[in-house]
């Protein structure tokens, strides 16, 4: 019973991926990701279920639960909800104290996050209702150049003069590669471009809360380490990815928890 | 609250009961939101005053496209398009329709509704700053009001009867300004809901019925213990909060928030100030409805206006400030960069801005922002 009641989770259940993290006080036992996939309520089971037998632990063994990201609603064995905007703030206080600014960028919305000195959030600003700035920005254009998700990053690494995109509008853009394509650029400089252009619209959009020492990136699109060279190219400062930049917002959520028993 | 339900009620048939009137010879007036159209004009021609103030359909945003350019503000294309579209009953009632022009989106409503359709369209212009010609070409603009009122009703508008209209404004005035002092108190005894119901119905329900509504209402909250939920208070202000809108209070609400006061160039009764009941009426009327008005976010200089805001803030003991503004209304997105800092150092409260193009696919992000927001700023 002792070990029961230290035990907590967190579950954001984001548009592309499902995360868990199940938290002992203050050490992360478990975390796993998973695709969304068609439902949520279904993710969010899923990927609960499936970070509890990496311990061997039942739900009952769960304390409390708070789940976070656009499906938090959707899950229905969760204690409370929490946006993935405070638990974003609440993960990366936890990992490094001194950090001020998170850059959360997912698969459906980017966030500049500014951390006050109590862990909580200063400001934050949020993309708008469009693909661009998003991870599902990058994913339409590894698309059009036939290339994986997961390898566009280190591609755009290799681009020594990247083209220039005056569009991030995700159908714009899209129209813009095409055009490059035909014109014989080489798709390193096509990348380069394009995380270029998603790098000075995310850091427009963060100016209105600014960005202060420490800055860390989270969540899925942080795993692009073209991105984050972009990314620290415009802010002009070093910026930090954690381990595992996914599970940022279950972990926030799990700190939460973790302070509800 | 039974009474809220009876405004709810009043509001349901009041088109039937504008219709009957019109039957017997009524005239049915009709004017643009904004406060700067003086109701007393109306009610002393004995004709009836009736605000084109709903909105919140993206029905009638997507029927403005045939129109209009969509690079305008979000209420007056819904205008556009629910007029144009026949959708909105209330604009097959009206024998006219005055615009006091504050600026170019509701320019633009004249216009367009003057080409397409045979409304009789009556704009007279609201001065951008405040001194004494201003004052004076406001009033030369209410005195063509009543000219044509006149015309149209065939009812001279005496001092008696215009003064006579006065104190009727001027006591729903007092019992909405009554009602919405009430929600300085901690809790506050009202939902914003309900209380932007109470201004919503009072531009369209009969004025007699509204007073004693509201008279009624005052009693049962005198009467009643506060039941309104604890959270964060919220001041909530902006362009327009239309009737029928009603998506930014309800996620307000659903995340825990408690909205206590609100301000708005349209969809909120200019309460605060009466009508003065010494002198010359119709100069009474335009020192109240535009020396006294506070200025919506248009004006030059906007200082009054972010005054007034942090008044509000102050003697409402808020936690948040929450600006909801529509989309492509220049002036409320101008204003919505310079007051967040202002309202920072007068009294260290922080704000929400959001947009709202009454597109129901907003939803997700809006709701997140405001959770976020009420999370950030829970006590």
């Amino acid at each position: 019973m002792a070990l029961k009641s230290k035990i907590v989770a967190g579950i954001d259940i984001g548009a592309a991926t499902a995360k868990a993290v199940i938290l002992n006080e203050s050490k992360i036992i478990a975390s796993h990701v998973i695709p969304t996939g068609e439902s949520v309520k279904k993710a969010a089971e899923s990927v609960m279920k499936q970070t509890l037998d990496k311990e061997g632990l039942s739900m009952n063994d769960i304390s409390y639960k708070i789940a976070t990201g656009y499906g938090r609603r959707a899950v229905s064995f969760a204690d409370e909800v929490i946006t993935e905007i405070s638990c974003h703030a609440k993960g990366v206080n936890m990992l490094m104290p001194d950090a001020q600014t998170v850059i959360d960028i997912g698969g459906q919305d980017s966030k500049v996050i500014e951390i006050s000195k109590d862990g909580n959030i200063g400001n934050f600003v949020m993309n708008d209702k469009c693909a661009a700035g998003t991870g599902r920005f990058l994913e339409v254009m590894a698309r059009v150049l036939d290339s994986n998700i997961n390898e566009i990053g280190s591609i755009s690494l290799n681009g020594n003069e990247p083209c220039q995109i005056s569009n991030t509008c995700t159908v714009f853009a899209e129209s813009e590669m095409v055009t490059l394509r035909a014109e014989g650029e080489t798709r390193e400089n096509i990348f380069a471009g394009i995380h270029s252009a998603m790098a000075h619209r995310v850091v427009i959009m963060g100016n209105t809360v600014g960005f202060k020492k420490s800055v860390v990136f989270t969540g899925g699109v942080a795993r692009n380490i073209g991105m984050k060279k972009f990314l620290q190219e415009r802010v002009g400062m070093e910026i930090f990815v954690p381990e595992k930049p996914q599970i940022i917002g279950a972990l926030g959520a799990a700190i939460v928890a973790r302070n509800k028993i | 609250m039974e009474t809220i339900n009876k405004i709810e009620s009043q509001l349901r048939f009041r088109l039937k009961e504008l219709k009957q009137a019109k039957e017997k010879g009524k005239k049915i007036i009709g004017y643009v939101p904004g406060g700067y159209f003086p109701e007393e004009l109306v009610i002393a021609a004995g004709a009836i005053p009736v605000c084109m103030i709903r909105g919140g359909d993206k029905a009638a945003i997507d029927a403005s496209l045939a129109y209009i350019d969509r690079w305008l503000d979000t209420f007056y294309r819904a205008q556009i398009g629910s007029c144009l579209s026949g959708e909105d009953p209330y604009y097959n009632i009206i024998d006219i329709l005055f615009d006091p022009l504050t600026d170019n989106s509701n320019r633009a409503l004249s216009d367009t509704l003057a080409y397409h359709t045979d409304i009789e369209i009556f704009p007279f212009g609201v001065p951008h700053t405040k001194d004494e010609s201003a004052h004076e070409y406001y009033l030369h603009g209410i005195n063509r009001v009543k000219k044509r009122l006149e015309e149209l009703t065939g009812v001279e508008i005496t001092s008696d009867r215009l003064e006579e209209a006065i104190l009727l404004c001027n006591k729903e005035r007092e019992l909405l300004r009554k009602i919405s002092l009430l929600r300085q108190s901690d809790p506050s005894p009202l939902d914003s809901n309900h209380f932007v119901m109470m201004n919503h119905a009072s531009m369209i329900i009969d004025k007699k019925t509204q007073i004693e509504t509201l008279q009624a209402i005052v009693e049962e909250l005198g009467e009643a213990a506060p039941n309104v939920k604890e959270g964060p208070r919220i001041l909530l202000t902006g362009s327009t909060l239309a009737w029928g809108d009603n998506k930014i209070l309800n996620m307000i609400e659903d995340a825990g928030g408690n909205v206590v006061i609100e301000s708005f160039a349209e969809g909120i009764t200019p309460y605060w100030y009466d009508v003065k009941t010494t002198g010359d009426p119709m100069k009474a009327l335009a020192e109240k409805y535009f020396m006294d008005r506070a200025v919506p976010a248009w004006f030059r200089p906007c200082n009054e206006m972010h005054k007034n805001l942090v008044r509000l803030a102050q003697d409402f003991s808020v936690n948040g400030v929450i600006w909801y503004q529509l989309m492509i209304r220049d002036s409320y997105k101008i204003e919505s960069y310079y007051f967040p800092e202002i309202l920072k150092k007068e009294t260290g409260l922080s704000m929400l801005t959001l947009e709202s193009d009454y597109d129901p696919y907003e939803t997700g992000q809006m709701r997140t922002r405001i959770e976020t927001y009420i999370e950030s700023i829970v006590r």
